[in-house]
């Protein structure tokens, strides 16, 4: 995670990089994202399930989430840091996991992936984190099959009442992690808007305090 | 280029069937002595390394 410092750092993006921003994260990553995100994580990858197929897990981290897919789906997970995918590929020769067809290191804004080959595409905490939002959705909207989706869980900005005081307190953690604690959901829906072929299925907010919500976009048909 | 001599590390074949240049968005050649993803169109080798296609343009060797 923390795309935000590795998309900044992308023109003098090395190993030594990455390295030290792993480094920094690997003791925690797993407790933060295993155990703080874990609703979010099931309620996506269920919601993914619904569906089914050809399943693309964007910012796959080291791969936590690997684990929780049906052996019946074929899984593919990219994420812009290399030492965490390195993992997350440990993580699949250990648990002898079939079904991930495929671990690459890739910028969410430019997938290589050929147009419309996912039914499914789950990104969790990924586009309040990187330089161009839109542009990812728009990335995001290009290789999902016609009456496929694309399912998002981020942390959300609240508009208004209690939930915006503790927003104030969380931000400088959400700042830490590389988000932008004030990524409106409006933005999202701007974006459906533009977007012909795509259409907002559902925002359910996810424990604690509906601070993250899933969000599902549909592809239309 | 045949897999079957290649070492455990090296990459699936059927990745050729999931990843295209992210560039581009064309498909790509596999060498395997390299461990290199090549775009012809984009002029391009993207590197495996651990088996871990890196398909980054700013990390990809430029081809003349």
């Amino acid at each position: 995670m923390n795309k935000d410092k590795f998309a900044h750092d992308r023109d003098t993006l090395d190993q030594q990089t990455l390295n030290r921003a792993y480094a920094r994260w690997a003791p925690i990553y797993d407790i933060v994202f295993g155990g703080v995100f874990d609703h979010g994580r099931k309620a996506s990858i269920e919601a993914a399930e619904k569906l089914g197929g050809r399943i693309l897990d964007v910012g796959i981290g080291t791969g936590i989430s690997l684990l929780d897919f049906a052996p019946s789906n074929q899984i593919v997970g990219v994420d812009i840091s290399e030492p965490m995918l390195r993992r997350a590929r440990q993580r699949v020769v250990e648990a002898g996991l079939k079904n991930v067809a495929c671990l690459a290191v890739m910028d969410a804004e430019r997938l290589g992936f050929a147009d419309a080959y996912f039914d499914v595409l789950v990104a969790q905490y990924v586009i309040t984190a990187v330089p161009n939002p839109d542009a990812v959705l728009t990335e995001f909207a290009r290789v999902t099959k016609p009456g496929g989706e694309i399912i998002l869980v981020n942390h959300i900005g609240a508009e208004r009442g209690p939930r915006r005081l503790f927003e104030l307190c969380f931000a400088p953690i959400a700042r830490g992690l590389g988000w932008r604690p004030e990524f409106p959901f409006a933005r999202i829906v701007r974006w459906c808007e533009r977007s012909p072929d795509v259409h907002l299925i559902e925002r359910r907010p996810m424990p604690p305090l509906g601070h993250f919500s899933l969000i599902r976009l549909g592809k239309l048909r | 280029m045949t897999t079957s001599d290649s070492p455990a590390d090296s990459v699936d074949p059927k990745l050729l069937e999931i990843l295209v240049c992210p560039v581009t968005k064309g498909p790509l050649e596999y060498d395997a002595a390299r461990q290199e993803l090549i775009s012809r169109a984009a002029r391009l080798a993207y590197p495996i390394r651990d088996g871990i296609p890196i398909m980054l343009p700013e990390e990809a060797r430029r081809l003349d």
